[in-house]
């Protein structure tokens, strides 16, 4: 299992965390400190490391300067792609075209992303003030300073020198690699957080340092004891509010708030709010596509390496006792839809026990469809039943005296079926869940659909100009919004009507249609009368634009005109 | 199963430093289970009183909220005969990030401030709204009866 998902090259720090150092370098009063880049890693430069106790010093600043302005971050915004930049330093926002989906304001504009390997352009809701980092930092400056005034009258002297080459493009942007030279009170950790506050080293650059008032012994008390203070006061930062534990494989959310990455996936299992301010959070509980805190991850893998190695194990190991393959009962009966309710008669024996073993447990069992067609499914094979289902979870339950019963359902979310089996009678499997992209990746999927069906249509509209569109043509060029706009609308028409299929009965059971645009398609099928095979395209459907364009064609089958 | 860091520290916290007018502690046979005493905040009825819960952390703890319900009878709106506690945090509005601390402090804000617009026990809430000088006066009693320290 890949638990660190990011660059963590802060890990050299970790050869240094020794209580006790080894013999002082042999250039007693200058040595050429290097360290790793936490986005570039420079290979040729490693060779000349040199002795600790002294060569994690500059490596350890680096961690929380801010790769655009070099400075120790200020307000530290952590990106929807990992990286972190102070929100002084992120470009103005602009404008996102092509989206009309979710039209929230704070969707509307977006900073360009200043680190090279990403450019996406960044919603501004999804960019808030990292909590977490903030507070570590402003924790940092405290022992700074502290130790800056008890340093006395230790002073180093420091030479900057600048990379050789300019590493990443980004750093040439706002700071001047020039080569200053500083006499600074404090050790060398000190001094070098000092000149980085006061803008004055180049997060690339490394220092040469010369003492000019301590032995190296002195200068090694004064270090040791300023990085365990440091250690020691971020620590306290570092714990995740929902385990309690320190934070593994961080993972911050579009509110500026950190967990684990495993205990915010298990928040989200719960509900889409953010535990701590409570704000409502946009990303598949999964957490699939969602990179890790790529700042916080080296600030751990530098500061306390050998606790990040401790808890990573403590957690193979329980889930290692944990594992449990096939573990969702499955039932073979009908189609089941997310968020709407499903009603079962449950008669035969081996589904009354594996009805009651679920009341007994979470209440929750898989539906899946029978295969009639005998398609092959997925990596499957062939089985008798299809591989995409819905997540039930039982509401009510009424047994009858004989034994049968009543259950009443509402389904809880969507699976696919990757492996199973048999337990006393019933399937067993192990599913994986199938969630929708991110709002960004729809986002992005309306963008660019819109913008290739206008210039295809422009395009056939030169060449024939009298010519309807062909209809999917004209269906990419709605925008997310009026796909939606068009199913609401249709349903208003239907029940002027009085459609059948909209009678009051029908909707009592399922209620009016929903606002929320990516449960409207479930809503919909779930009181449509067409075939269940196609209605079960909407379960591996994971775009809310396409399962409104697949509603949209059904409706227009029902209008029986073209478009 | 082993018993979640998170139970640890916050049991370990709740000893080292308790919070006035409540204590919490865990039985020695099972962990996730609490006796709980809460001390009637004063300028209440319920002052002088000390009321005793049990506190239990289901297995999904923290993903669901602690189970919490008075042992001690208590005249309040929003404590069911049952000792049920109708308490916006308990339910809906529980959040992992919150703990048995906050939780426990809700609880005794509660006894502090009774909202007889959101009751759990209806003829309690009615009475308060009817006559909050008699009902007042009846919860007082109840203390002094069932409460006694
Ligand atoms: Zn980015
Ligand atoms: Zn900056
Ligand atoms: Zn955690
Ligand atoms: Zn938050």
């Amino acid at each position: 299992m890949n638990l660190i998902r990011n660059n963590s090259k802060g890990c050299l720090i970790a050869e240094s965390d020794e209580p006790s150092f080894d013999p002082p370098p042999a250039t007693r009063t200058s040595a050429l400190m290097v360290g790793s880049d936490i986005a570039t890693h420079n290979s040729e430069q490693t060779d000349r490391v040199l002795t600790p106790p002294h060569y994690d010093v500059r490596q350890l600043v680096r961690l929380v300067q801010c790769l655009q302005c070099s400075k120790p971050f200020t307000a530290p915004v952590t990106l929807p792609c990992g990286h972190t930049v102070c929100r002084e330093c992120l470009p103005s926002a602009e404008h996102r075209a092509n989206i009309s989906w979710p039209n929230t304001e704070d969707r509307q504009r977006g900073y360009t992303c200043p680190f090279p390997d990403c450019g996406t352009v960044h919603p501004t809701g999804e960019c808030s003030v990292d909590v977490t980092l903030t507070k570590l930092i402003d924790k940092i400056r405290v022992e700074g300073s502290k130790a800056t005034q008890l340093a006395g009258n230790h002073f180093m002297l420091l030479e900057e020198v600048p990379p050789r080459t300019q590493t990443t493009p980004i750093e040439n942007r706002v700071f001047q690699y020039v080569g200053r030279t500083r006499e600074l009170p404090g050790g060398r950790l000190v001094a070098t957080f000092t000149m980085a506050e006061m803008g004055e080293l180049g997060h690339a650059s490394e220092v040469l340092y010369t003492s000019t008032s301590m032995t190296v012994e002195e200068e090694q008390v004064l270090d040791t004891n300023v990085r365990s203070c440091i250690q020691e006061a971020a620590l306290k930062e570092l714990d995740c509010l929902v385990c309690y534990n320190l934070m593994l494989d961080p993972t911050t959310t579009s509110c500026g708030h950190t967990f684990c990455r495993r205990c915010l996936a298990r928040v989200l299992d719960h509900g889409n709010d953010c535990p701590i301010c409570r704000r409502k959070l946009h990303i598949p509980p999964s957490l699939q596509d969602q990179p890790s805190n790529a700042r916080l991850v080296a600030i751990l893998n530098g500061l306390c390496p050998d606790l990040v190695a401790a808890r990573v194990n403590a957690l193979n190991l329980e889930e290692q006792s944990a594992e449990s393959n096939l573990s969702t009962p499955i039932f073979i009966c009908t189609l089941a839809l997310p968020s709407m309710p499903t009603f079962l008669h449950i008669f035969e024996p081996r589904y009354r026990l594996m009805m009651r073993r679920c009341l007994e447990g979470n209440r929750q069992f898989g539906m899946v469809m029978y295969n009639q067609a005998n398609h092959p499914q997925g990596d499957l094979g062939t089985t008798p039943f299809l591989e995409y289902g819905t997540l039930l979870e039982i509401v009510n339950f009424e047994l009858l005296r004989d034994g049968r019963s009543f259950i009443e359902t509402r389904g809880v979310g969507r699976f696919r079926i990757r492996e199973h089996g048999m337990l006393d009678g019933y399937n067993i499997a192990r599913v994986e869940r199938v969630e929708d992209v991110s709002l960004t990746e729809e986002e992005r999927m309306e963008a660019e659909e819109t913008k290739d069906a206008q210039a295809s249509a422009e395009g056939f509209q030169r060449q024939h100009p009298n010519t309807p569109l062909d209809p999917n043509l004209a269906l990419n060029l709605k925008s997310t919004h009026e796909l939606l706009t068009r199913c609401t609308s249709f349903v208003e028409r239907m029940r002027s009507h009085s459609a059948s299929w909209l009678s009051t009965r029908i909707v009592s059971v399922y209620g009016g249609p929903p606002n929320d645009p990516a449960l409207f398609p479930y809503w919909f099928a779930a009181v449509l009368p067409i075939a269940e095979e196609e209605k079960y395209i909407l379960l591996r459907t994971t775009s809310v634009r396409e399962r409104l364009k697949l509603v949209d064609n059904w409706i227009r089958r029902i209008e029986g005109q073209p478009w | 199963m082993a018993l979640p860091k998170r139970i640890i520290k916050e049991t370990e916290r709740l000893m080292a430093e308790p919070v006035p007018g409540i204590s919490a502690v865990p039985h020695e046979d099972n962990l996730r289970y609490f006796d709980v005493h809460i001390h009637g905040p004063s300028q209440s009825p319920y002052e002088g009183g000390v009321f005793k819960l049990e506190l239990f952390l289901p297995d999904d703890y923290p993903m669901t909220p602690p189970k919490i319900r008075f042992l001690t009878k208590i005249y309040h709106p929003n404590i069911d005969r049952l000792g049920r506690i109708c308490l916006d945090v308990l339910k809906s509005n529980w959040s992992p990030a919150l703990q048995i601390r906050t939780i426990l402090l809700s609880i005794q804000a509660l006894l502090g401030a009774p909202n007889p617009d959101d009751p759990l026990a209806n003829d309690v809430a009615q009475r308060w709204k009817e006559d909050q000088n008699a009902a007042i006066e009846t919860a007082r009693q109840w203390t002094q009866e069932h409460a006694k320290p």
